[in-house]
């Protein structure tokens, strides 16, 4: 793409988060949305591939409708309590649909359809962005607000884990599979927003660093299925041999960092006297973790069959900046026993 | 304590740095000497509390023959794996000791642990290395199956012990063992207490493994290379039993009536399981099904709640754990002959190697607890505690004693005894490696007859 076209969608994109962080009023965070989804849609449709392009199409619908919902929803509010304060909501009913408008925006269940099947038609960098930067904005509105319906929140989560955990157990297209990853982690995240805020916001970051390692590993061996990962161990051994860490990570097992969000999601979800929404979530995370451990398989614990020449493309130079990915999978192994300094340095 | 951890932990790096000629000579020696400085915990001045104490790690009598034996199997893991790894690229035989190195680590970490919550994450750590050894290294394709099994039962027993552990501290307010077990008992009342008392057991008596969800044993025993083989035998499984008997003071005024059933799956697991032994053909089969075996009655002796009970399950699992690891570095030995577990195409092996019938010998007399041993010492003892409790249970016992004798000769006289068959015309002589195996294996045992004082626990 022209690299002046690129820049302008780049800092579109960084613009329109960054309206939406900075804003108290409700019209303007919707315009950080629109901003963000506007800059979003040609770098999706980019490589004008009918697929891709169905993708965007498919964007576009579901974050059009999550953002005429917020907008009518704060309307309403303005109605009932005269005011655009994004902080000061205090009605419930502008409340619901602000949140399952927010939901729909970031891939929450039920509202998730959309997610498999926009991931799928993009490649792995725009899939990266979509996973990654596009959840920040709705996250900080829905940090932000103060939610008394607690039941629905907690619906959402165990719908997502479960719909994350299930749907990704059939799938063997890689996107698709970091699509009900994305599910359940938000799951996981909308537990306990209402508990606590920092919690989710730490689980948002370390969801962030765990699919930013995989989709980087899925990116260096070209791969977009199940298939195609099971020659990576001739290409790179050593990723090979720490990519099981990652996915286990991603997982939840400890003593890898992908198990302190749901540790201490577990512990502000029995202090908050929810033991069985906690034994429930937890027992979701093993759905997920089935198809993680597949890939697992398929890619280090089996050593697929591969002829004498494709034993050796280790020796032809590769040009990829493997310095993120280096960064990333040693936070995704390594970060568990700073889980006190992560707890002190996520506070809202 | 941190002298027996770091050294564990610079093993890794020494395993990386190690020219290859010398790889296993090295690792050989440095877990050796680890092992043997492990001891020195065994010389704790106070009888019944915590010593070695620094702010995470302590140890006491209950932890103290686990970990001892945690550290005496490294080096008998080094010695077995040297042979079926030669043919591997010197890369993956520094992964496969940093493996054994890494779940040793874990394990130590596990149960010289203070923190209720940092045995639960060392527990579940030790999954990934075991994991990663089942499915890597193991030698037929039900291995990936054997890995899913191992990793889905252990997990879905666990999770729900992570929100029990969490609930506690909740009521509790710590979840430190040195303060735990001296809190006034709890208000459990409730029908969800009853609950989050199967929470807190159920993740151990999946690990142990009880006999109703004992499914992942046989596949993962079975489908690991020796190495996996012996570490889940000798103390992985014991990882369960050394979590019951920690969470046990705990649970007070609901056990009397909630074990009930868990004894009674325990006892008729000890004679289906040795009943299944007696019809086995895979010799590594039969070697996991009795690791059930005793594991059951070591998990009626823990629920029994006696002082008996503690001291004969904590005896029962040391034995065991020797016991089982040598008998699969024997069946081992078969493997790497013929690479086959089938029992019939292997028999009539004394006339073949004689001293190893010997070894093969005295394993089987200790899996069918042959006095003085110390496998004796602790059925014995498990079997008098419940015989107090209710009569009935000697049926049973009886009957898991009887039919433990039974499979164990059967295996012994199977493998050993009989016609020579036609096909095996050249198999290697033993190894003076294989041989230094089984003694490691053997000799512990046999010194402990000496002293029991160092294996059962509080009950001095």
């Amino acid at each position: 793409m022209n690299p002046y076209i690129l820049s302008i969608l780049l800092f579109g994109l960084g613009l329109g988060t960054m309206t939406t962080f900075a804003s108290s009023h409700w019209l303007l965070a919707w315009m950080g949305l629109e901003i963000n989804t506007l800059a979003i849609i040609p770098l999706m449709a980019q490589h004008h591939h009918p697929r891709a392009v169905e993708a965007a199409t498919k964007y576009f619908l579901a974050q059009a409708a999550a953002a005429a919902m917020l907008l009518f929803a704060s309307t309403t509010n303005a109605w009932l309590t005269g005011q655009w304060d994004i902080q000061q909501m205090t009605h419930p009913f502008p409340i619901t649909m602000i949140t399952l408008a927010l939901a729909l925006k970031v891939g929450l269940a039920p509202l998730h359809a959309w997610l498999p099947e926009v991931l799928q038609g993009l490649d792995l960098t725009t899939g990266l962005i979509l996973s990654t930067w596009q959840k920040l904005a709705p996250f900080s509105l829905l940090l932000q607000m103060q939610t008394s319906n607690s039941t629905m929140l907690i619906l959402l989560g165990l719908a997502s884990t479960l719909v994350g955990g299930w749907g990704g157990l059939d799938q063997t297209q890689l996107r698709k599979i970091l699509a009900y990853s994305s599910i359940a982690h938000l799951g996981w995240m909308i537990l306990v927003m209402q508990f606590s805020p920092s919690l989710s916001l730490l689980a948002l970051m370390t969801y962030f660093i765990m699919t930013f390692s995989a989709f980087l590993v899925f990116k260096l061996n070209k791969a977009t299925n199940i298939n195609s990962l099971a020659s990576s161990w001739a290409k790179m051994p050593v990723i090979t041999s720490l990519t099981p860490l990652i996915l286990l990570s991603l997982g939840g097992l400890p003593p890898l960092t992908g198990f302190l969000p749901k540790w201490l999601i577990l512990q502000e979800l029995t202090k908050q006297a929810l033991p069985l929404t906690a034994t429930l979530a937890a027992l979701t995370a093993l759905l997920s973790l089935y198809f993680y451990l597949r890939l697992c398989y398929a890619m280090t614990l089996t050593m697929s069959p591969n002829n004498l020449v494709g034993t050796a493309p280790w020796r032809l130079p590769s040009f990829q900046l493997t310095l993120p990915l280096a960064t990333t999978t040693t936070m995704t192994i390594l970060l568990l026993p700073l889980a006190p300094a992560a707890m002190t340095l996520m506070t809202i | 304590m941190l002298k027996i951890l770091l050294p564990t932990i610079m093993l890794i790096p020494t395993t990386w740095l190690s020219p290859a000629k010398q790889l296993w000579t090295t690792t050989l020696a440095y877990s050796l000497i680890i092992a043997f400085a492990s001891l020195a915990w065994f010389n704790s001045p106070t009888e019944t509390g915590w010593s070695c104490m620094n702010m995470y790690m302590a140890t006491d009598p209950l932890s103290t023959p686990l970990l001892a034996l945690t550290c005496w199997l490294l080096p008998l893991m080094i010695l077995a794996s040297q042979n079926h790894t030669s043919s591997e690229p010197a890369g993956r035989q520094r992964m496969y000791i940093t493996l054994l190195t890494s779940l040793q680590i874990f394990l130590i970490l596990a149960f010289s642990a203070t923190e209720v919550i940092m045995f639960y994450i060392m527990f579940e750590a030790t999954l990934i290395p075991t994991l990663i050894i089942i499915t890597r290294w193991g030698n037929q394709t039900e291995r990936l199956n054997a890995g899913t099994y191992f990793l889905f039962y252990t997990l879905a027993g666990s999770l729900p012990l992570l929100v029990a552990l969490l609930l506690l501290q909740n009521s509790t307010g710590t979840l430190s063992l040195l303060t735990l077990q001296y809190a006034p008992a709890m208000e459990l009342s409730s029908y969800a207490d009853k609950f989050w008392w199967a929470g807190c057991l159920l993740a151990f008596l999946v690990k142990m493994p009880l006999y109703g969800a004992h499914l992942w044993l046989p596949k993962a025993h079975v489908e690991a290379p020796i190495a996996g083989s012996m570490i889940l035998a000798a103390v992985l499984l014991k990882l369960g039993g050394y979590g019951m008997m920690r969470m046990m003071t705990m649970l007070e005024p609901l056990t009397k009536e909630l074990s009930y059933p868990f004894i009674i799956f325990a006892l008729w697991g000890v004679i289906m399981t040795g009943s299944i032994c007696l019809r086995q053909t895979d010799l590594k089969s039969l070697i996991a099904y009795s690791s059930v075996s005793h594991m059951g009655l070591v998990a009626a002796g823990i629920l029994i709640q006696t002082p008996w009970g503690f001291a004969g399950a904590l005896i029962l699992m040391i034995a065991h754990g020797l016991t089982s690891s040598a008998l699969f570095c024997l069946a081992n030995t078969n493997y790497e002959r013929t690479h086959s577990r089938t029992m019939i195409l292997a028999r009539g092996l004394q006339m073949v190697l004689p001293l190893m019938a010997a070894w093969w010998f005295i394993a089987s007399l200790a899996n069918l607890a042959l006095p003085p041993l110390p496998n004796l010492m602790g059925e014995l003892m498990i079997i008098t505690s419940l015989f107090n409790w209710s009569w009935w249970t000697l049926t049973l016992t009886g009957a898991g004693t009887l039919i433990t004798a039974g499979y164990s000769l059967y295996m012994f006289l199977m493998t050993q005894r009989g016609p020579i068959p036609t096909h095996m015309m050249a198999l290697h002589p033993t190894h003076s490696r294989e041989h230094l195996l089984i003694i490691l294996h053997l000799l512990p045992l046999i010194l402990l007859i000496l002293k029991p004082e160092l294996i059962w626990g509080w009950s001095a």
